[in-house]
């Protein structure tokens, strides 16, 4: 029989045409058809231990469960407030903390380049005062190192996922990120004591009195060519102490909270702690970084009390002018060699002692 | 490549001049000898060196009177790093595995934390006391800062690595350790071992003059 070789070659690339196209044609039938509900275990699963999904008389079907496990809400596998904790945290604490930050950086930034540096009046004198022991800076310095420690650390926490990880990447933010949570975990009770010993040590001096509620409504000086008497700290001085004091506290205890769950604390609260702990610590930072501008780059003269000790005679008089004019009066005014050269024995024994 | 030559040469390097550097400088204040005492001496100096030793642990009357802050806070420092160094799990495991070859008791997790925060606190007091204080900056010189400073970073990168999950931060502090090792013998840190020969002497001079020091 003769066979035709063409007709058998064109059968069978008919056929591997066919067999190739079938699968997507077998595609294109199936999904013509509408697709086969197959329940989904999961879906009962969740309805079962969530029982705010459901109808509130069914809901009342699902108490909360019971556990071999001994401990606060053991028994509870959903939480329901950890979905509007995280929301929140994602969608409103992270935008709006960090456009405030940036905000108050800005804000300090505009201030230096309309206002200027606040400069010393007549310039600086050749007489000093002593403004504060070396035990009050220690203090203050101590707050400060903690402060800015756990201020760093807390916005890598914070902001380190949306802002540092895309740019360092995961190895490297990942080690940060562990680095940051022991380190803020380990400094945050030292931020305690060194609130207590701020509040000891500066709680006389901060007691708001006569003539303070003035320099407020007369925008401290900083506004205008016009200098506002004050006392030793003025009213937006003893402000940021309060703040520090109320502000801090909240976050030193929202931060206890936080560290130490042993106090049967339950999720709810935890979940508020951190809510509480991050807004009181953004305000915080936010305050903070005016004072830092302030007593840094902002004002001539602002640093030097701070670390060595004495302030200028014209800064005094320029800022303090009420406590300038009480130190003069009662001879506590030093020539500046001498408040370099010399110290007190006694570091707690400030010549303004009683001069407030 | 980095974390062998950190776990490995490095560390027996570092070790090998600590060790060596500290015994160098021992010898060295010993063989220095003292000034032959012509005169008859009153009291026996073993005795006096003992006293001045151990007594001079408790601080004189003007001390705590004058110097309370540098008092709590020397103590706070000193007290929490002996605790973090001979006492923390992972340090007895590493001493263990290293050096003795056997492990002691360690604090629990609640106690070291305690301890590094009672450290940390004394150590950042000290160092403020240092810079803010007109006689004690005037007094110190760069290797006082020096050796503050790598203490301070190898307690931070120990407590930073403190939960043991990333490698990195256990290779830092390790590093830092090390670059304190070799620093050690040749700085003040040195205090650590001749406080004993200081105290010593002078308790021992005072002795034999019949003086309790």
């Amino acid at each position: 029989m003769l066979i035709n070789h063409r007709r058998v070659l064109q059968l069978l690339a008919a056929l591997l045409l066919l067999l190739i196209a079938f699968p997507a044609f077998a595609e294109d039938v199936a999904s013509s058809h509408k697709p086969v509900t197959v329940p989904n275990p999961a879906t009962d699963l969740w309805r079962a231990v969530n029982p705010q999904q459901l109808p509130p008389a069914q809901a009342a079907m699902f108490p909360r469960g019971g556990s071999q496990v001994q401990g606060v809400q053991s028994g509870v596998l959903i939480n329901q407030q950890g979905q509007s904790w995280r929301h929140f945290r994602m969608k409103q604490l992270l935008p709006t903390g960090g456009y405030l930050l940036a905000g108050a950086m800005l804000a300090v930034l505009l201030f230096y380049f309309i206002r200027g540096k606040v400069l010393i009046r007549d310039g600086e004198s050749d007489k000093k005062i002593e403004r504060y022991s070396v035990y009050e800076r220690m203090i203050h310095w101590f707050m400060a190192f903690i402060f800015l420690f756990l201020g760093f650390s807390g916005l890598i926490l914070l902001f380190g996922r949306s802002l540092l990880l895309p740019w360092m990447g995961p190895e490297l933010f990942s080690i940060l990120a562990s680095a940051a949570k022991e380190g803020h975990n380990l400094f945050g009770p030292l931020f305690l004591l060194a609130l207590v010993l701020m509040f000891l040590k500066f709680v006389i001096r901060n007691i708001y009195q006569k003539g303070d509620l003035t320099w407020l409504l007369k925008g401290g000086g900083i506004i205008g060519e016009h200098d506002v008497p004050s006392n030793f700290f003025n009213m937006g001085e003893k402000t940021l102490f309060w703040l520090l004091i109320i502000v801090g506290g909240l976050i030193a205890i929202s931060g206890v909270v936080l560290l130490f769950p042993v106090f049967e604390q339950g999720r709810g609260i935890m979940e508020l702690s951190h809510v509480v702990h991050a807004i009181a610590a953004v305000i915080m930072l936010t305050v903070i970084i005016g004072h830092i501008y302030i007593g840094t780059i902002g004002m001539q003269g602002a640093t030097e009390g701070m670390t060595s000790g004495y302030c200028d005679l014209n800064w005094a008089k320029d800022h303090h002018s009420w406590w300038a004019q009480r130190c003069i009066d009662e001879g506590k005014v030093l020539p500046k060699q001498q408040s370099v050269d010399g110290h007190t024995d006694n570091p707690d024994s400030a010549s303004r002692e009683g001069v407030q | 490549m980095i974390a062998q030559l950190i776990d490995g040469p490095l560390w027996y390097f570092s070790l090998t001049v600590f060790v060596l550097g500290v015994l160098w400088r021992i010898v060295m204040i010993l063989r220095a000898g003292v000034k032959k005492d012509l005169a008859v001496p009153r009291d026996g100096g073993g005795a006096g060196a003992l006293r001045a030793i151990f007594s001079r642990f408790v601080p004189e009357r003007t001390v705590r009177r004058h110097g309370k802050v540098q008092l709590i806070a020397g103590y706070m420092f000193h007290l929490g790093l002996f605790a973090l160094l001979f006492l923390a799990r992972p340090h007895v495991d590493f001493f263990a595995e290293h050096i003795t070859g056997f492990g002691w008791w360690s604090l629990p997790y609640w106690a070291f934390i305690v301890a590094a925060e009672v450290a940390f606190a004394g150590l950042i007091m000290l160092w403020l006391y240092r810079l803010l204080n007109p006689v004690t900056r005037l007094l110190s010189s760069a290797d006082d800062y020096m050796g503050t400073v790598l203490v301070f970073l190898v307690m931070l990168s120990g407590c930073l690595a403190l939960a043991q999950s990333v490698e990195a931060l256990r290779l830092i502090h390790l590093f830092l350790a090390e670059l304190l090792l070799i620093y050690f013998p040749f700085s003040n840190l040195m205090h650590a071992f001749t406080f004993a020969f200081s105290r010593g002497y002078t308790g021992a001079t005072m002795g034999r003059k019949g003086i309790r020091a």
